[in-house]
């Protein structure tokens, strides 16, 4: 539905609407559509300040794709990626979904609203603080350059996250349907489980998306616990940038590899993540 | 409240049929005993987890912040104050505190102002304005690192886009050469990564106001202006709050982006504080020094964040 400043526009407004929003498109854009473009470029031709627009003044090339996606260090590290931050994903579901239920439908000796500021807080903590401690539990537990350290971590930071916004997705879950379940003879097991879960599946996407990109993207953790076994993407650019020269085209392929699989999934579930981000604080 | 409406129900059983009431009430009672095993059950997992991954690492970071730790040898002894005042009187890290300040004062303003104004042209609702709602979302969970990787490419003194833009307006800047400029350089690109959180929320707050408040605003109104300020901005505000104050916890987490970017460089100007810390812990495995400045970190920002948390309290609900 168009507003009604839109409708009572003048012209005039509305040409400048119109122009910001390509500037807006603009400032977005221009970053992503130089990475595309070098990415098929060869070398030299990125150097070449003529040469913009493909087949008419590059000849483009699928070379600096094939080199980077034919090193295995690259593979092992986009596989890497995944998995730790699938795992996360899944852990981080797994243990706070029910926390995040059992807030939204009971108290506890301390009010839960305190208990989820409690959780809340845990988000404030800039993770390089906690370097040291996790460093030497990692050298404990032998989980130094390991999928799972890097799993367990990561679920530290995300945990808080995922009670939060859980907490308040279950609390729009529909009191009533679970009361008449409760008097069919439901356990509170079963009502978690059969109703709240599968009426929440919006509220679960946008948390998993969340942790997901969270583990995608993280460099700090996976920079200093892990080398050639479990290092993740991030990780894996932060070590081969070290060079001076670095060649735009295998940068540039390097960068859409890497922005590619969260800004991809995020595109699906536009609808859901002003509330995700917001930690609930905005209904969406 | 559930088990006060069960609880009524089998109240009401029971004035009607004295003798399966105690049957019902035993039942009830068990269901509440479920109900208490469940509760805690679901709870306590994920409080067990951040007490055991948080409380407990926190507590090491203090014991090893008053520690002298060689590596190799662990805990050698315990030194006092002297790791604290070493830190305090080091100029590297004071260094990174004001850079890091500078870097989250500087970006989350423009990144709200920017974010709010493209939310204030979406939520027009112009004919294809949903094309522009997904452009500028699509950086929101963009890799730091890769956009800081990126960067080099965009501020390269040799073949960078933003050098050969501004040559060909006879503007040359040495981007990635001095520090004040890396840092502009980060923060060009920590705005274009962070403005679209801000925009979806100022999009979701924008949205919220009903329409008929604009009804009646355009007709009291000159201009898309004073709609703006008297309007839109004060009913916004409360969301917005809570956006800039995510914007400023998480601003000075930065880490990935501007460490990847200017490594820090040149020489130590760029460090902010996570790439500081980063560094004298596991580059130089100074856990004593690293956990200091771990605390004096945490304390600063604890202060800082006092002052939100009325309002932070308000809108948890």
């Amino acid at each position: 539905m168009r507003s009604v400043l839109w409708l009572r526009a003048r012209a005039r407004s509305r040409v400048l609407v119109y122009i910001l929003l390509a500037a807006s498109a603009l400032w977005v854009l221009v970053p992503m559509v130089w990475a595309v473009l070098n990415s098929i470029k060869t070398l030299e031709d990125t150097f070449r300040a003529g040469a913009v627009v493909p087949f008419l003044q590059f000849a483009p090339t699928l070379s600096s794709w094939r080199t980077v996606l034919m090193d295995p260090g690259v593979v092992h590290a986009l596989l890497s990626s995944f998995v730790v931050s699938s795992g996360t994903t899944l852990l981080v579901l797994a243990v706070s979904l029910p926390a995040a239920y059992s807030l939204a439908r009971f108290d506890f000796f301390v009010s839960s609203r305190d208990l989820t500021l409690w959780f809340l807080s845990q988000r404030v903590l800039p993770p390089a603080v906690m370097l040291v401690p996790f460093y030497m539990m990692m050298v404990r537990f032998r989980l130094i350059d390991t999928w799972t350290g890097l799993i367990i971590s990561y679920s530290t930071f995300s945990l808080a996250f995922g009670v939060v916004i859980m907490r308040d997705v279950f609390r729009d879950v529909s009191k009533e349907i679970e009361e008449a379940a409760k008097v069919e003879g439901a356990t509170p097991w079963q009502i978690f489980l059969w109703i709240a879960l599968p009426l929440s599946l919006d509220g679960i996407v946008v948390t998993a998306i969340n942790v997901f990109a969270f583990g995608w993207n993280e460099a700090l953790f996976s920079s200093a616990f892990t080398s050639l076994n479990a290092q993740t993407f991030a990780s894996f650019i932060l070590a081969s940038r070290g060079t001076r020269d670095i060649n735009f085209n295998l940068a540039a392929a390097n960068t859409l590899l890497a922005i590619g699989p969260p800004v991809i999934l995020s595109f699906f579930f536009q609808r859901y993540l002003a509330r995700g981000l917001s930690l609930g604080a905005i209904k969406g | 409240m559930p088990d006060r409406t069960y609880h009524s129900a089998a109240m009401g059983h029971a004035t009607q049929r004295p003798a399966p009431a105690r049957r019902v009430s035993r039942r009830h009672a068990r269901k509440l005993g479920d109900e208490y095993v469940f509760k805690y059950l679901m709870l306590s997992p994920a409080v067990l987890w951040v007490v055991a991954l948080t409380f407990f690492p926190l507590f090491e970071v203090i014991r090893y912040s008053f520690a002298n730790y060689v590596l190799g040898q662990g805990i050698t002894g315990y030194v006092g104050f002297s790791n604290y005042s070493d830190v305090l009187s080091s100029a590297r890290f004071w260094n990174s505190i004001l850079i890091t300040v500078i870097y989250v004062l500087l970006t989350v303003p423009i990144e709200v102002v920017l974010g709010f104004l493209f939310a204030w042209l979406v939520n027009l609702h112009a004919p294809g304005t949903k094309f522009f709602r997904m452009l500028i979302t699509a950086p929101l969970f963009t890799m730091e690192v890769a956009i800081g990787y990126l960067g080099i490419t965009l501020f390269s003194a040799q073949g960078g886009l933003v050098t050969a833009l501004l040559g060909l307006f006879g503007i040359s800047i040495p981007w990635l050469s001095t520090a004040a400029w890396g840092l502009t350089a980060a923060m060009i690109l920590e705005v274009w990564r962070w403005t679209p959180f801000v925009f979806l929320l100022a999009l979701a707050a924008l949205a919220s106001i009903p329409e008929e408040i604009y009804d009646a605003a355009v007709i009291d109104c000159e201009t898309h202006w004073q709609v703006m300020r008297h309007v839109a901005v004060p009913l916004a505000w409360p969301v917005m709050t809570i956006v800039i104050l995510f914007r400023l916890v998480e601003g000075f987490k930065a880490f990935g982006l501007p460490y990847a970017l200017t490594s820090g460089g040149p020489g130590t100007s760029t460090q902010l504080f996570s790439i500081l810390d980063y560094l004298t812990t596991l580059e130089f495995f100074d856990f004593g020094k690293g956990s200091a400045m771990s605390i004096i970190v945490l304390i600063m920002i604890s202060v800082v964040l006092a002052l939100f948390f009325g309002q932070m309290r308000k809108r948890i609900g």
